[in-house]
């Protein structure tokens, strides 16, 4: 909110506290200030009365002559091109060396006219141009007849020696937007008096008028209302006016004004309609309604039910608390007036200035809620300023619908639970202080503190919302930091957490990075998901196309990261991603890898990795086995899955426990294709079983004692057989004494007939408990090779 | 006779002095030492000595032997030597080439922090709850003492997929989940890091998608104090030791005292200073006691136990740690990004 230094000063006194003080001392209260900005600004300033003015010709500038005081000193030269300047006007004068907003005033000579000093329009003075009528903002100010030649006090004679403070509300503090409430909050603050005008009863006046109120929904449980007879329409005072400025408001005229003025100064908007408009001497609030009606400023809204809407005469006439309606708008041929203060329903009036966007001032303070005694303070305080400044008289009595009852609140809390809550060691005193000022009229019974809470601090409910008075307002300075004394726990991570620790740093150590993206997807990336977790969740309101589903896969995320890359130079993006997806309501949690070009790639020392299909498979095996999922509990098959995303003979399936992980390999090549990608390996598994099965235990092996021989060998076999097949015989067949066999070359081409490969491999025979004989090695080779021959056809390499 | 020994050695050691290699060597060794070297000759010509010359002779020409034999010993080990000393040379290596390019890969920003953060609470005894991103209102919401249509409503604009399914807008909803879980019994030590969402555009400031990390520790006599010194002992870890925090009152609806925390700047010292705008301090996190209404949802007496929160927002820690500018790179995975962050921090 905007708060004026100076309309602060009428309830509270400032003097030697500095707007900048100010500002500190409320920020560290917990009202933020924001920024801290004067109305207006010009040093060297004066009033002055133009006392010749000539065209210059050829241009828009007049040649005048200008006094600011009575010496013959006083008479300046001055340039000026406002349109509106003219013999006999009162002006701005900033002098030489006056500093404005948009610098410093120099004498130059114009056009061959000497000027000494400018004639300032309020803009030029950094007023806003918001609180500016057009013919202010194109020319210069035309100041009253009366104005006094020679005043150098400008801004002070202007009304804008106000300072502007620009104050963050926190919800709970919407007390504070009412500035007879923000300045107890202040005295508080700087434990000083504060005085509100004497406004109490005075509405207590008037005759019966027969004018009736109701109220027809839970949405308003009361309703004040009163006619005035008579008022007389015409403009505000000074201060007013500058007070609205100040506030951020446009002046209208007085009556409309003082509405305003009081809705700034007791937090109550305020509606007052003009009452010969008003086709019958009665108001209903209803919530029933479906209809279209026009606002005040023109605009037509469709009114549905649950809107809080005013009616007259069974006719609506205005949305309550949001907007009026045009027809009983206060003009200039208003006389007499009917007075609005209710309380509307927070939850109404929100739910409709949203649906219509109509987020007005007044619907703004019902939303964030009112203090049950607002009714009354504006209503006796319209009546107050409505007789000084707009000549108002027949008043009727006050009538009201439902209850205006208040209760006021009182909250009990001990000195010692105020300080175990907050580790602090404040005596009684300090904390009667704190209460005193905040007039929540504290009692004090041994070690119980009974307060009796304001009816506008409608936030303090509990013990623990004084102590944060308490706390807030001695300093939170004032509280040493110490650790919490209590029963030891145990901190420690979960298997998931440390399961994804481990996938993490195994990805790392291949030299893969770890990337996050976006959860919102578009509807194209859900459907060519990869193996979608379920139906995708489409959010009620998405902000974009592209922001309008919770994934189901990975896929298209990752390869938008990749293609986001190549098309930056990032060459070699090896990346993975850890994230959950959401099918329905189940969760899921995913891993993504993609390996896009080189693992390694280095040219000087001629090493390199290249991110393909075995290196994949090297990354993926070697995870599961750092998770503790080794051996048989892992298979990899044929990929029978998804061949739409992956290239169908490049790729494969991963089962553990005979569960289906998920699927790697190349990405098919007309789908790499959308993300204009080449070769690209890519995996994503589903990981919440990793971490929800018992992983193998860690056992030591026993290093061997007895020497190794390792016999070569080169097969021929068709084409189709697997490296698997080869293996498995061997392994079959040689059981006890094969240790391990290693793959070191597949060739298919030149030498070896078509249809067939040749594979070679090295087999590692090892005894645990003797020294193999030759003999011994040489009748299980062969035997293997046998094997070799009779189940696939295997011949020995010539 | 003595004097053909005498110029056998002579010439012998002079050979072998001469010889500079092990080739040159052997042939010199050969050349004397051999079975028909200068030195076995001698031998032959014991036969026309006498008896009584042929000792004292034999004894001379094995002295010769011995003499040459070490000699030949001797230059060998001087040879290896230099032949060594010469193969080395012969192996300089350009030390300043780079090493192979073998390097191991990078942690996403985000996670580091939030490894860091996990170590240090785990390290007080914390345990790490996690909780579903996509959540119920009732837990993101209500729970945490914010009813439907209350203003604070408005300060977190939500993704909502129907009236009570959103997704959670801070990982206050874990917090909810972990004391309804707790069914009133203390003590809680927790933290719950994880992804939230808010219909935020997108900018260099604001992401409808980040990371906050949440604490929780409700017991007996938990005071506002204690919260002061975890987050001062949290602001040493993040941002180097020395710092100090200070709490500024604040409003959460979850809370009671609620507080704003600043930490004093790190780039500084508390001076002033671009970062920290000139006031020494960053604002860093929200925090307070938990509201006596959320701890009576939940189940649990507030006569009888207190606690406190805190939530700190990752990216804002890793923007201001490492001074990263623009929140939107956390998501974009520039490579360039990702190197930055592959050594421990």
């Amino acid at each position: 909110m905007r708060l004026s230094y100076k309309w602060l000063g009428e309830y509270v006194d400032l003097s030697g506290i500095t707007p900048e003080e100010l500002a500190e001392r409320m920020t560290t209260a917990g009202l933020e200030v924001e920024g801290i900005e004067p109305m207006a600004q010009g040093t060297k300033l004066v009033i002055g009365e133009v006392m010749e003015c000539e065209d210059i010709p050829d241009t828009h500038l007049h040649a005048t002559k200008t006094r600011i005081g009575d010496g013959p000193e006083d008479l300046k030269d001055i340039v000026c091109g406002a349109p509106n300047c003219r013999k006999g006007l009162k002006v701005i004068v900033a002098q030489v060396g006056a500093e404005l907003p948009g610098g410093v005033i120099s004498a130059k000579p114009v056009r061959g006219h000497s000027s000494n000093g400018m004639l300032c329009s309020l803009n030029e003075l950094g007023v806003d141009k918001k609180y500016l009528e057009q013919k202010q903002i194109d020319g210069i100010e035309e100041l009253p007849a009366d104005a006094p030649v020679g005043e150098t006090d400008v801004l002070g004679y202007l009304g804008l020696d106000d300072t502007i403070l620009d104050v963050s509300l926190t919800p709970n503090r919407a007390d504070c937007s009412s500035m007879w409430n923000m300045a107890k909050e202040v005295g508080a603050i700087l434990h000083r008096e504060v005085k509100w005008p004497d406004y109490e009863g005075q509405a207590d006046i008037g005759e019966e008028g027969g004018f009736k109120v109701a109220s027809e929904t839970e949405g308003c449980t009361c309703f004040y209302g009163k006619v005035v007879n008579h008022v007389k329409v015409g403009p505000s005072p000074k201060w007013m006016v500058d007070y609205l400025h100040a506030a951020g408001m446009n002046s209208i005229n007085n009556v409309v004004d003082i509405s305003n003025y009081v809705m700034l100064e007791t937090g109550q908007p305020l509606h007052y309609y003009n009452l010969a408009k008003l086709p019958a001497r009665e108001i209903t609030v209803k919530d029933d309604i479906h209809m279209t009606m026009t606002a005040l400023d023109g605009v037509e809204f469709e009114i549905q039910p649950g809107d809080l809407v005013i009616t007259t005469g069974g006719e609506p006439t205005g949305i309550a608390g949001i907007m009026g309606g045009e027809e009983s708008m206060i003009d200039e041929s208003t006389t007499a007036i009917f007075i609005e203060a209710a309380r509307f329903n927070h939850v109404n009036v929100r739910r409709t200035s949203i649906r219509l966007n109509l987020i007005t001032e007044a619907a703004q303070r019902f939303t964030k809620g009112l203090e049950p005694l607002s009714m009354a303070k504006a209503v006796d305080r319209s009546v107050m300023l409505l007789k000084e400044y707009a000549d108002a008289s027949g008043f009727e009595k006050t009538v009201i619908a439902g209850d205006p009852s208040y209760e006021p609140r009182v909250v009990k809390e001990t000195l010692t639970h105020c300080n175990t809550l907050l580790g602090t060691e404040f005596t009684m005193d300090q904390v009667k202080e704190v209460l005193t000022w905040l007039d929540f009229k504290p009692e004090i019974s041994g070690d119980e503190i009974t307060c009796h809470i304001p009816s506008y601090r409608t936030d303090i409910e509990r013990p623990a919302d004084i102590d944060e008075e308490v706390i807030r307002l001695i300093g939170f300075d004032s509280l040493k930091g110490t650790l919490p004394y209590m029963a030891a726990t145990v901190g420690r991570l979960s298997p998931a957490q440390t399961g994804r620790r481990t996938i993490r740093e195994t990805l790392r150590s291949y030299g893969l990075r770890e990337i996050v993206t976006y959860t919102l997807v578009s509807q194209d990336y859900i459907d060519n998901a990869y193996q979608p977790s379920g139906e995708a969740v489409a959010l009620a309101m998405p902000m974009s196309e592209a922001r309008k589903y919770i994934r189901t896969s990975l896929i298209n995320s990752v390869l938008e990261c990749v293609q986001y890359n190549e098309a930056h130079q990032n060459t070699d993006a090896c990346l993975f991603e850890i994230s959950k997806v959401y099918g329905g309501q189940a969760e899921q949690e995913r891993l993504a890898i993609v390996l896009d070009g080189n693992l390694i790639e280095d040219r000087l020392h001629n090493i390199h990795a290249k991110g393909d299909f075995y290196a994949m498979k090297a990354i993926i095996m070697e995870m599961l086995h750092k998770l503790g999922f080794a051996g048989g509990r892992i298979q990899i098959k044929e990929n029978s899955t998804d061949t739409e995303h992956f290239h169908p003979y490049r790729s494969a399936e991963v089962y553990m426990d005979r569960k289906l992980l998920g699927v790697f390999g190349e990405v098919h090549p007309a789908y790499a294709a959308k993300f204009d990608l080449g070769r690209v390996v890519y995996a994503e598994f589903v990981i919440d079983s990793l971490f929800e099965t018992k992983p193998g235990k860690l056992r030591f092996e026993a290093i061997d004692r007895y020497p190794s021989v390792s016999r070569d060998i080169a097969l021929v076999v068709q084409s189709d057989v697997t490296a698997e097949k080869i293996m498995n015989v061997i392994h079959k067949t040689g059981r006890k004494l094969v240790r391990k066999m290693e793959v070191f070359d597949v060739y298919e081409g030149e030498h070896v007939a078509e249809g067939y490969k040749s594979v070679a491999l090295r087999i590692v025979y090892q005894a645990a408990d003797h020294t193999l004989k030759d003999e011994e090695i040489s009748q299980m080779h062969a035997s293997i090779l046998d094997a070799l021959s009779k189940q696939l056809k295997a011949q020995l390499r010539a | 006779m003595d004097d053909k020994i005498e110029v056998v050695r002579s010439e012998a050691l002079d050979a072998i002095a001469a010889a500079q290699s092990m080739d040159e060597l052997q042939q010199v060794r050969i050349q004397y030492l051999g079975k028909k070297g200068s030195i076995q000759a001698l031998m032959g010509v014991m036969k026309s000595l006498s008896k009584e010359e042929k000792p004292a002779f034999g004894q001379k020409v094995n002295l010769c032997k011995q003499e040459v034999t070490d000699a030949v010993a001797q230059r060998q080990k001087q040879l290896e030597a230099k032949e060594l000393a010469a193969r080395l040379v012969e192996e300089k290596i350009d030390i300043t080439l780079p090493g192979d390019n073998i390097t191991t890969g990078s942690m996403h920003p985000l996670f580091m922090i939030q490894q860091q953060l996990e170590d240090l609470f785990i390290g007080m005894g914390y345990k790490v709850a996690e909780g579903p991103e996509l959540e119920q209102d009732h837990y993101n919401f209500e729970l945490a003492n914010i009813p439907k249509d209350h203003p604070a409503r408005d300060m977190q604009d939500t993704f909502y997929v129907d009236p009570n399914t959103l997704l959670r807008t801070h990982t206050t909803a874990m917090q909810m989940r972990e004391l309804e879980k707790a069914k009133g019994q203390t003590p809680i030590k927790l933290i719950c890091p994880g992804k939230v969402y808010r219909r935020d555009d997108d900018d260099a400031t604001h992401s409808h998608q980040f990371m906050q990390c949440e604490g929780l520790v409700v017991g007996e006599n938990v005071t506002l104090a204690d919260l002061k010194g975890t987050l001062e002992f949290m602001a040493n870890r993040m941002f180097g030791e020395g710092r100090t925090i200070r709490f500024r009152p604040s409003y959460f609806p979850f809370t009671e005292p609620s507080v704003e925390v600043d930490v004093s700047c790190p780039f500084c010292n508390g001076k002033g200073c671009s970062v920290c705008k000139g006031s020494g301090w960053i604002e860093i996190l929200g925090a307070g006691m938990v509201h006596p209404h959320v701890l009576e949802m939940n189940g649990f007496d507030s006569e009888k136990c207190s606690g406190f929160a805190f939530g700190v927002g990752l990216e804002r820690v890793a923007m201001l740690k490492y001074g990263i500018d623009d929140i939107r790179n956390f998501y974009t995975n520039d490579l360039r990004f990702l190197k930055n962050f592959d050594r421990f921090d």
